[in-house]
């Protein structure tokens, strides 16, 4: 996989008299919540023909990928092949033109700091994606930030949108007395209502059982699994105090956040 | 400084002229002119001059000066005296995802901020602090504060606030080391701030771990339910704050909300909390 970058990189860079040059980027991101993980940062250098989200507009399905399931690409889930971002943006680690992207694997725990080199291959947008879990469809989001060329050390907060494609009912997805409208389906991951993340390995603390539905509600041990788009920043989870009853299957005292919930500091190297 | 030496040589350079007295006849022919004076010996060295009188104090001339104005926009939460601090980069108050100091807890659930400038004032990056020493009541505008600092220090100044929400366990308000080099003189920088957990205290949101009037309505409040250096918080580390959940909702069916809580809806606050405003005025 590197080698190819390099080959590939080599001979762009030999096509092509460039006035610009390839800028790999140190992109830390720290986890500013208490209580939800981060799935596997989506992080893409593109040009503006690439919209990864747009507040106001429908959530595209790959972004539904990402937001319910934390999914990204084929590697990850297979029955998202075709509608995740690697169909919309090409594969990984390449310069596909209008956007080059990697996904930076494993959970975020809350309070968390990663940081990581990215080539941009000169693009000149950047924009952050991960889910928080537990939630139905949230999502942290940086949509489009002009990555800056001078050197020095840039500082961004990220604020939790919903992507809109599930209601929030905030079920436990490890409920099986609860099971998706019309369908019987179990409640669980992408197009299905339920909150992802729940046996988390970074979880704070267990999931509660008996909720009725937040967003949405349990009728006859059936929920609905609707759309309350299109993109829009979180109005936050509501989470309950009883484990065994109650609205919600969070927990009011932990699950919770105020905007922001990552901060994402961006260094350039001096060339 | 040295006495320059006066040369007096050249002005003893003179020549004599002779004027000769003739009878009532012709005129005589003019005498011949005297030799030349020999040169004089140079002069000593003159003595050095008096020193001069101490020049006038400047007026600030090597000190840069700043006010810090911070505004309360919560509700019903209001501020703990807060520590204002200038200082180098270098210094953090309180670092994310780390555990607070005991100045950042002893802030946080009493209110008290004068060990948070201690512990600054012993780094080598401080420069300066202000105790603001009264509470700021929500929705309100608190005095100026002034701070004085190095001039050569302006082009690397960082601010750090820290100002507990009195109707919480342990949540603050400030900034952490923001920065604020290179202001001219008149010029201004504003933030919106964000609101910390500062993780030593669990939120019970009860009459005796708060030290605000909403724990004091309840039977609580005051010193005692202030610093508590038990650390009983899930996660020992300052993090955002997720808000406080109140007792709004708390027996109805959905259980919301904590029927511990001596809050109620109105001590929900949002980010931001506090605006602050610092301005450098020379």
């Amino acid at each position: 996989m590197k080698l190819t970058k390099l080959a590939s990189a080599l001979l762009l860079s030999m096509a092509a008299v460039s006035a610009t040059r390839a800028v790999t980027l140190d992109v830390e991101i720290t986890n500013l919540t208490q209580a939800q993980s981060f799935t596997p940062r989506l992080v893409i250098a593109h040009d503006n023909t690439v919209d990864a989200f747009e507040v106001g507009q429908p959530a595209s399905s790959a972004l539904a990928w990402l937001a319910e399931a934390g999914v990204i690409d084929d590697a990850q889930n297979a029955d998202s092949s075709g509608a995740n971002f690697e169909a919309a943006l090409g594969p990984v680690d390449t310069d596909n033109g209008s956007n080059t992207w990697h996904r930076f694997g494993g959970l975020l725990a809350p309070k968390a700091t990663l940081s990581y080199d990215f080539d941009t291959m000169d693009k000149p947008l950047l924009s952050v994606l991960a889910m928080l879990i537990p939630t139905n469809d949230a999502f942290v989001g940086m949509d489009s930030v002009e990555i800056p060329t001078e050197p020095g050390t840039y500082t961004y907060y990220l604020n939790a949108y919903d992507a809109g494609t599930e209601l929030n009912d905030e079920l436990n997805s490890a409920r099986t007395d609860v099971v998706e409208a019309g369908t019987g389906n179990a409640l669980g991951g992408y197009g299905l209502p339920g909150v992802a993340g729940g046996g988390a390995p970074t979880r704070i603390v267990d999931l509660g059982t008996g909720g009725t539905g937040v967003g949405a509600q349990v009728v006859n041990g059936e929920v609905e699994d609707g759309e309350d788009g299109p993109v829009h920043i979180h109005r936050n989870a509501l989470g309950d105090t009883d484990n065994a009853a109650g609205a919600s299957d969070l927990d009011s005292t932990v699950h919770r956040w105020l905007n922001p919930v990552a901060r994402i500091v961006i260094t350039v190297p001096a060339s | 400084m040295k006495t320059p030496i006066v040369k007096l040589s050249t002005l003893l350079i003179l020549s004599a002229l002779i004027t000769a007295c003739g009878d009532d006849g012709d005129t005589g022919p003019q005498g011949p002119a005297g030799p030349q004076g020999e040169a004089g010996a140079d002069g000593m060295n003159g003595a050095d001059g008096a020193d001069g009188e101490d020049g006038e104090d400047g007026v600030n001339g090597n000190s840069a000066v700043y006010t810090v104005q911070i505004t309360n926009l919560t509700f019903a939460q209001p501020f703990a005296p807060a520590a204002v601090i200038l200082h180098e980069s270098g210094y953090m108050a309180f670092n994310e995802g780390m555990p607070a100091s005991m100045g950042i807890e002893v802030m946080a659930e009493g209110g008290d901020p004068s060990m948070v400038i201690s512990e600054a004032m012993a780094s080598t990056d401080f420069l300066d602090a202000q105790n603001s020493g009264g509470i700021l009541p929500p929705r309100m505008t608190g005095e100026m504060q002034t701070l004085v600092v190095p001039e050569l220090d302006a082009d690397d100044l960082r601010l750090s606030v820290t100002t507990m929400l009195v109707n919480t366990n342990d949540a603050f308000t400030g900034l952490n080391a923001a920065d604020v080099s290179n202001l001219a003189v008149g010029e201004s920088k504003s933030f919106m701030t964000i609101t910390w957990d500062a993780g030593t205290e669990a939120n019970t949101e009860t009459a005796s771990t708060m030290p605000g009037q909403a724990a004091g309505a309840a039977g609580g409040g005051g010193a005692p339910a202030g610093y508590d250096p038990v650390r009983d918080d899930f996660a020992d580390a300052v993090r955002l704050h997720q808000g406080v959940v109140t007792n709004a909702n708390a027996f109805d069916p959905s259980r919301e909300g904590l029927a511990t809580s001596v809050l109620d809806e109105s001590h929900r606050f949002d980010t931001p909390t506090s605006r602050i405003v610092i301005t450098r005025t020379r």
